[in-house]
């Protein structure tokens, strides 16, 4: 099978094709590193003591995991532009992956939170710690470490759902294979080669977790 | 130090204290006990307010803490609670464990923190386990590091929730060395204990709990030889004849 396959043509289009890795690896990572933030923030929110800040909070998450993303990213894409609010297509397709993971990682981090027992809280209240020291101090280092596996996860999940910003004309891997799919027609050459950029990024990431994994993670006894 | 007057606080509508009257003075030893659910554990949670109070006035350290709008995080910062499940923070080795709330709370300098963890751990017997995580030690050991914890914010008052009901037989006593050791010197204490031979030991006072109501309150020689009240005697018939 492989020999089936035009290597000049996919030799050709490696400078666009590097190019478009760059652009899905700042995109995704732009991207992680807001939903990550979004998801702390919509976490806390949903596990303060306000009924505004948690009702607000279960909104967004529904709202967001009962939707398509591609409706999400269709809703900024068109929607923000007739309210009058004019953005670059990456901006719109960065804010589109950025509130949709936000919500995942919102429940992700919960669940780590949540396991966490109250008595460690109450031993942080007890000694006069604020709610933001006991925050960053106890409670966020703990999932951060135990949530790493279902964190990468997510991780993946946005790199591949990055994708979809092909369709909002955005230059990255999945739209370089539509480029060359349609110069060429050779649409095998053109999304293998998409493909196989994706595998280098799951890598990247997977090794990175793991390294990561084997430093923070910690073992908790009764 | 420690004052209750007419506090009552309810769990819904469960009636958890009632009418609880009583004064503890600076440097006092008191052991609180009682039969299970019988509110005494509420009690000194109460103190810090890890559970607010519903009517009455609880002062401590001459601040109020009935007021529901005093600023609780001075007054915990002058008591140190022990926990009986320890609850020591497991991503953090036992000198991390007694340093942070010194270096949050009293913006102490990290290497001054950790001079102070040290002496403090040395205290308990632990010097040899500084850096070791919670994970890595027993019972006791964590019960040891949990008051570390609480005496590196050099605190007014201590107070114990059953801190060695969780604890191997063997392990209670390593515990039990380290708190007489803090009462023989003038610290404020509240224990919530069956620990029979602590009280008898060091306590100035002993307070026995039955059902919300404070039902005795007698110099523990008093209260072991000659409880005043039939609860009393049945509650020490049950611990003692076990």
């Amino acid at each position: 099978m492989l020999e089936a396959l035009n290597f000049r043509v996919i030799l050709e289009y490696m400078p666009l094709y590097l190019q478009c890795f760059a652009a899905t690896l700042w995109l995704s990572a732009l991207s992680l590193l807001g939903a990550i933030l979004v998801g702390i923030i919509a976490c806390a929110m949903r596990l303060s003591q306000s009924w505004f800040l948690k009702r607000m909070a279960g909104i967004y998450i529904e709202s967001i995991r009962s939707t398509p993303l591609l409706a999400q990213l269709y809703f900024f894409y068109f929607g923000l532009p007739s309210l009058g609010i004019m953005m670059p297509e990456w901006v719109t397709g960065v804010i589109a992956l950025t509130l949709n993971s936000g919500a995942y990682y919102a429940e992700i981090i919960r669940a780590g939170i949540q396991a966490i027992s109250y008595g460690q809280i109450e031993a942080g209240i007890s000694s006069g710690l604020s709610y933001f020291q006991r925050m960053r101090n106890i409670i966020l280092p703990q999932p951060l470490g135990m949530t790493i596996r279902p964190m990468l996860g997510q991780a993946i999940v946005l790199v591949k759902d990055s994708s979809l910003l092909s369709l909002i004309s955005i230059m990255e891997l999945t739209r370089a294979g539509q480029m060359l799919t349609s110069d060429r027609f050779m649409p095998t050459e053109g999304f293998l080669t998409t493909a196989a950029f994706y595998l280098v990024i799951y890598y990247m990431l997977k090794v990175f977790s793991s390294w990561s994994e084997k430093r923070l993670v910690f073992q908790e006894t009764h | 130090m420690i004052s209750f007057k007419s506090v009552n606080k309810w769990f819904g509508d469960l009636h958890v204290l009632k009418d609880i009257n009583i004064e503890v003075a600076s440097g006092e030893v008191v052991v609180v006990c009682g039969p299970s659910g019988s509110g005494k554990s509420t009690l000194i949670r109460c103190i810090n307010r890890l559970e607010p109070i519903q009517e009455g006035e609880l002062v401590v350290d001459e601040m109020a803490v009935h007021d529901k709008k005093i600023n609780m995080t001075k007054i915990r910062a002058e008591i140190g609670f022990v926990f009986q499940s320890f609850n020591l923070y497991p991503h953090m080795t036992a000198l991390q464990n007694t340093t942070i709330a010194p270096i949050k709370v009293r913006k102490m300098k990290k290497e001054e923190a950790d001079k102070l963890g040290r002496k403090m751990l040395t205290r308990v017997g632990l010097e040899d386990r500084i850096d070791h995580y919670p994970a890595q030690l027993s019972g006791g050991q964590q019960q040891r590091v949990a008051i570390a914890r609480g005496l590196c914010m050099q605190p007014k008052i201590m107070l114990f929730d059953e801190p060695t009901s969780a604890l191997d037989p063997e392990m209670i006593g390593e515990v039990l060395d380290v708190m007489k050791s803090l009462a023989t010197e003038g610290m404020t204490m509240m224990v919530v204990t069956h620990e029979m031979g602590f009280a008898r030991e060091v306590a100035n006072r002993v307070v026995f709990m039955d059902e919300g109501k404070i039902v005795e309150v007698a110099p523990p020689n008093d209260f072991f030889t000659n409880p005043q009240t039939d609860r009393g005697k049945y509650f020490l018939s049950s611990i003692l004849t076990h």
